[in-house]
C-alpha cells in the first residue's frame, strides 16, 4: 500500500537519505529503529510529503504521489501522522482538536464531526476529557488525543514518529496500548520508536536504519536475536539490556 | 496603586503649593479640558485601529520567504523606529498637505496627516510585535495542521493565527498606551487635543495678570491624571482580554 | 553530489528574490526622494553649508541625553532595587518577627515595643514602596510632553528671571532624568528579579550571606542581562530629547531643525538633515544591540523589554 523507492534528501551539505526504499502492505505494522540522526524522521516526513525528497518516488496504493500535479494536502489526508511532541493545537479543546480536520478539510458538518470525535476519544480512552485543553492533560493523554485527531481524518495508514520518546515513563504504556489496539483493528502503520517491547509484540517487520540507509530488514526475532549485519548487532546490543 | 498616586499628588501639592480642586480655576478651565479630552479620544479612534491594521499587515508580510516583500518593509520599520515621532509629525503636517491638490491644503488637513503618520509610526512598532507573535508559535503546530491535510492558508487561519494573536496581546497593551501618549504630539502642529488645549490655556494664565500661577500646576496635574487613567484603562482592558483568551503553556519569545 | 532539479530551481529563485528585493527597496526610496525633491526643491547648497550647525545641535541633544541618562541611572538603580524586593503581607511579617523575638529572648514573651517598632518600619517601607511604584507608574503612564511642561512650569514659577536657555535646560534635564529614572528602574528591577529567584537560595545554601549572594551571584548576572535594554533605553532617551522642542529655548537637534525650517523655508532639507542624523545614530546602535542579543542570548533568560517608549 505504501512504497518508496530510492529516496534521496539533502539538507544543505548534509546527506540525510541515501537511496532508501521500503514497502508496507495493507494492515501491516512496520517498525523502524536506528540511532538518532539516521534519517528516520525525515523518511517518515517524505512519505506524507511534509518534506519534499530530492529524488525518488513515493507510492500510495500503486499511484506515485510525489508529483507536481498531485496536491500534497490530498496525500496527507490519506496518511495520518503522530508526532513526538504531540503538537496538539494549544488553543483548542481535545474535542476541537479532533474535529478541526474533518470540519475544515473534509467539510464534515460540525454535529456529525462532533459525534465522531467523541467516539474516537472514547476509543483512546479519553471520552471524559473532550472539553479539556492540552495544557490540562498529561503527556500520555495528549498523545492519545493526537492519535484520535489523526484517526478522525479516516486515513488509510498512520505514521508514528517516536510517539513515546517525549513521555514520562508512567504514560508510555497507555499510548502503546492505544497503538496496539489500532494495529489489531487492521490499521496500516509505520512506527519509528525505541520501544523494543512494542516492536517485538506488534510489528510484523522491523527495519534498522543508520546514516541514511536501511541496513537490515527482518522479523522481530531475526532482528533482535540473530541480526545479520554488524551494525545491527551493535545497535541492538546497546538497546536490549 | 491608588494609594501611591494620591500620596504623590499630595506631596506635589505641598511642595509646589497648589490646590488640585481650586474652584475658580475649574470654572475657567473645564470647557477646554473637556473639549481636549473629546478630541483626544477622536484622534485615538482613528489612529489606534489604523495602526493595528498597518502593524498586522506589515508583520505578516515580514515573515514571508520573499525578500522582495520583507526587505522594503524592514526599511520602513527601521525608519520609524529610528526617528523621533515628533519630527515626523511636524514635517508631515507641514509637507504633507502640499502633496495633495490645492483644494485640500490647510492646517487641519496637516493635523490629520500628522495623525496618520502617528498611525504609521505605531504600526511600525506593532509589526515587530505581530512578527514576534507569529514566530513564537511552535513550528510543530504548523506541521500538525499540514499533516491533517490542511492547506497552508487553512493552517494559518485556524491554527497559527489564533495563537499568534493571543501571544501578541500583552505587548500590544503596552504599545496602545504609547499611542495614547503620542497623541499629545499633535499639539505641536496645532491639534487641540488634551495637551494642546491645556497648553493654550496655560499660556493664557501665564500672560494675564491676576490669575494665580499655581493654577498651572493644577492644569498639568489634571492633564497627567487623565492620560494616566486612559493608559491604565487600556492596559487593564487588554490584560483582561488576555486573561480570557490566554493559552497556557504558550509564551512569546524575544525576537 | 549533483544538485537536483528542485535544488537548482530553489537557489535560482533565491538569487532573483534577493536582486529584486534590492531593486525594489532602492527603487522605492529613490522614487520617494525624487518626488519629494521635485515637489519642494532640494537645495544641496543649503545642506552643504548648514550641516555643521545641525551636527552641533545634535551634539547638544547627545549632551542633554547623556547627563539625564546617567543621573537617571542612579535613580533607576536604587528604585529598581527597592522595587525588586517582594513586600510580604503584614501578618506574615509580624509572625516571623514574633518567632525571631521568641527565639532570641529564650522563651520569654517579646515586648510591645518590638511590635510597635516593626509596625512603624513596616509602615514606612510600605508607603515608600507604594510611592515608588506610583512614581514609576505615573512616569510610564503620562506623556513626556506633559512631564516636561510640568517641570518647565515649576522652573518658570520659581526661577522667573533665569535665562530662558537655562530655564529650558534645567527643566529638560530634570524631566528627562525623572523619566529615564522611571524606565530604568523597571529594567533594573526585571534584571534583579530574573536572576534573583532560586539563585539567592542556592548561594545561601553554600554559605553566602544575603549581601554576599547579592554581590557575587545576583548582580554579576543581572548586569549582563541589563545591558541590552539599557542601551536601547539610551537610544530611546535620545529620541525623547526631541520633545524639548516644546520648550523651544534649548537648541537641540529637533528644535534647531524646526526653527531652521520655518526661518529659511528649506523645509525638506531641514527635515532630511534632522532625520538623517537621528537615523545615523540610532540605527547602527540598535542593530548592534540586536546582534549582541541574538548572539549571546541564553535561551529562557532575558528581559522582555517592551518598547521603552516614553512619549
Amino acid at each position: 500500500m505504501i512504497r518508496v523507492e530510492e529516496l534521496e534528501k539533502h539538507f544543505g551539505a548534509l546527506h540525510v537519505l541515501k537511496g532508501v526504499s521500503l514497502e508496507v502492505q495493507k494492515g501491516e505494522v512496520l517498525v523502524i529503529i536506528g540511532p538518532s540522526g539516521s534519517g528516520k524522521s525525515t523518511l517518515l516526513r517524505c512519505i506524507n510529503l511534509l518534506i519534499e525528497p530530492d529524488s525518488g518516488r513515493v507510492f500510495l496504493d500503486g499511484t506515485q504521489v510525489n508529483r507536481r500535479d498531485i496536491r500534497p494536502e490530498w496525500v496527507r489526508q490519506q496518511v495520518g501522522m503522530v508526532f513526538q511532541s504531540f503538537n496538539l493545537f494549544a488553543h483548542l479543546t481535545a474535542l476541537q482538536n479532533v474535529t478541526l480536520g474533518p470540519i475544515r478539510v473534509l467539510g464534515t458538518d460540525p454535529t456529525t464531526a462532533g459525534a465522531q470525535g467523541r467516539k474516537l476519544l472514547a476509543r483512546v480512552g479519553l471520552a471524559d476529557k473532550a472539553d479539556a485543553y492540552p495544557a490540562q492533560l498529561s503527556g500520555g493523554q495528549q498523545q492519545r488525543v493526537a492519535i484520535a485527531r489523526a484517526l478522525a481524518m479516516n486515513p488509510k495508514a498512520m505514521l508514528f514518529d517516536e510517539p513515546t520518546s517525549a513521555l514520562d515513563p508512567e504514560y508510555i504504556r497507555e499510548v502503546l496500548d492505544a497503538m496496539a489496539a489500532l494495529a489489531r483493528d487492521g490499521m496500516t502503520m509505520i512506527v519509528v520508536t525505541h520501544e523494543m517491547g512494542f516492536a517485538s509484540e506488534v510489528a510484523k517487520r522491523i527495519l534498522f536504519m543508520d546514516a541514511g540507509r536501511i541496513i537490515e530488514e527482518g522479523s522481530p526475532e531475526e532482528i533482535f536475536h540473530s541480526p545479520k549485519q554488524e551494525r545491527t548487532r551493535m545497535f541492538v546490543g546497546k538497546i536490549l539490556r | 496603586m491608588a494609594v501611591g498616586t494620591i500620596l504623590v499628588i499630595l506631596i506635589l501639592q505641598t511642595v509646589l503649593r497648589f490646590n488640585l480642586l481650586d474652584e475658580d480655576l475649574w470654572k475657567l478651565y473645564l470647557p477646554s479640558f473637556l473639549d481636549g479630552i473629546v478630541l483626544s479620544l477622536r484622534y485615538l479612534g482613528i489612529i489606534l485601529p489604523l495602526s493595528v491594521v498597518i502593524g498586522f499587515t506589515i508583520g505578516w508580510a515580514r515573515i514571508s520567504r520573499f525578500r522582495t516583500l520583507s526587505w522594503p518593509l524592514s526599511v520602513f520599520v527601521d525608519f520609524f523606529r529610528g526617528v523621533p515621532p515628533i519630527i515626523v509629525v511636524i514635517f508631515a503636517a507641514v509637507l504633507g498637505p502640499s502633496l495633495l491638490p490645492a483644494r485640500f491644503q490647510s492646517q487641519d488637513i496637516g493635523i490629520i496627516i500628522a495623525a496618520l503618520t502617528l498611525a504609521m509610526h505605531s504600526g511600525a512598532y506593532q509589526s515587530e510585535i505581530f512578527r514576534a507573535g507569529f514566530m513564537s508559535v511552535p513550528r510543530g503546530q504548523l506541521e500538525a495542521a499540514q499533516s491533517l491535510g490542511m492547506t497552508n492558508g487553512a493552517a494559518m487561519r485556524f491554527v497559527v493565527l489564533p495563537q499568534a494573536l493571543r501571544l501578541s496581546i500583552p505587548p500590544l497593551a503596552n504599545e496602545f498606551a504609547v499611542v495614547i501618549k503620542d497623541t499629545s504630539l499633535l499639539a505641536i502642529v496645532g491639534g487641540f487635543e488634551l495637551f494642546g488645549s491645556s497648553f493654550i490655556f496655560e499660556q493664557q494664565i501665564l500672560f494675564s495678570p491676576g490669575n494665580q500661577l499655581s493654577w498651572i500646576f493644577v492644569v498639568w496635574t489634571a492633564v497627567a491624571l487623565v492620560y494616566f487613567v486612559m493608559t491604565f484603562a487600556v492596559t487593564e482592558l487588554l490584560n483582561a482580554i488576555d486573561r480570557r483568551y490566554h493559552v497556557k503553556g504558550l509564551e512569546a519569545v524575544t525576537v | 553530489m549533483p544538485a537536483t532539479f528542485d535544488e537548482q530551481r530553489r537557489s535560482r529563485v533565491r538569487i532573483v528574490d534577493i536582486l529584486l528585493a534590492i531593486l525594489v527597496t532602492v527603487g522605492i526610496l529613490a522614487y520617494i526622494l525624487d518626488v519629494l525633491a521635485l515637489r519642494w526643491g532640494l537645495s544641496t547648497a543649503y545642506i552643504g553649508r548648514s550641516y555643521p550647525n545641525y551636527l552641533k545641535a545634535a551634539w547638544i541633544s547627545l549632551y542633554v541625553t547623556t547627563i539625564a541618562y546617567f543621573i537617571g541611572m542612579g535613580i533607576g538603580f536604587v528604585l529598581g532595587w527597592a522595587r525588586s524586593v517582594r513586600t510580604l503581607p503584614l501578618a506574615r511579617v509580624m509572625a516571623a518577627r514574633r518567632r525571631e523575638a521568641v527565639a532570641a529572648a529564650d522563651g520569654g514573651s517579646p515586648g510591645a515595643g518590638l511590635f510597635l517598632g516593626t509596625l512603624l518600619v513596616y509602615g514606612i517601607k510600605y508607603y515608600v514602596r507604594r510611592t515608588a511604584d506610583a512614581y514609576v507608574a505615573i512616569i510610564r503612564g503620562t506623556p513626556l510632553f506633559v512631564q516636561i511642561v510640568f517641570v518647565w512650569s515649576a522652573v518658570l514659577v520659581f526661577y522667573p528671571r533665569l535665562d530662558p536657555l537655562l530655564q529650558g535646560l534645567l527643566a529638560g534635564v530634570i524631566a528627562l532624568t525623572a523619566n529615564t529614572g522611571g524606565y530604568q528602574s523597571e529594567i533594573f528591577r526585571a534584571g534583579i528579579q530574573t536572576v534573583h529567584s532560586g539563585q539567592v537560595e542556592a548561594s545561601r545554601a553554600i554559605g553566602l550571606s544575603r549581601w554576599g549572594a547579592m554581590r557575587y551571584i545576583v548582580l554579576p548576572q543581572a548586569v549582563r542581562l541589563v545591558i541590552p535594554p539599557l542601551t536601547n533605553e539610551y537610544i530611546g532617551l535620545l529620541k525623547a530629547s526631541s520633545l524639548l522642542a516644546v520648550v523651544g529655548s534649548v537648541p537641540e537637534l529637533t528644535t534647531f531643525g524646526r526653527s531652521e525650517a520655518f526661518q529659511t523655508f528649506h523645509i525638506f532639507e531641514a527635515f532630511a538633515l534632522v532625520v538623517g542624523i537621528y537615523l545615523l545614530i540610532t540605527v547602527p546602535v540598535s542593530k548592534v544591540v540586536e546582534w549582541i542579543e541574538r548572539r549571546y542570548r541564553i535561551p529562557g533568560l532575558g528581559i522582555q523589554a517592551s518598547r521603552t517608549a516614553r512619549v
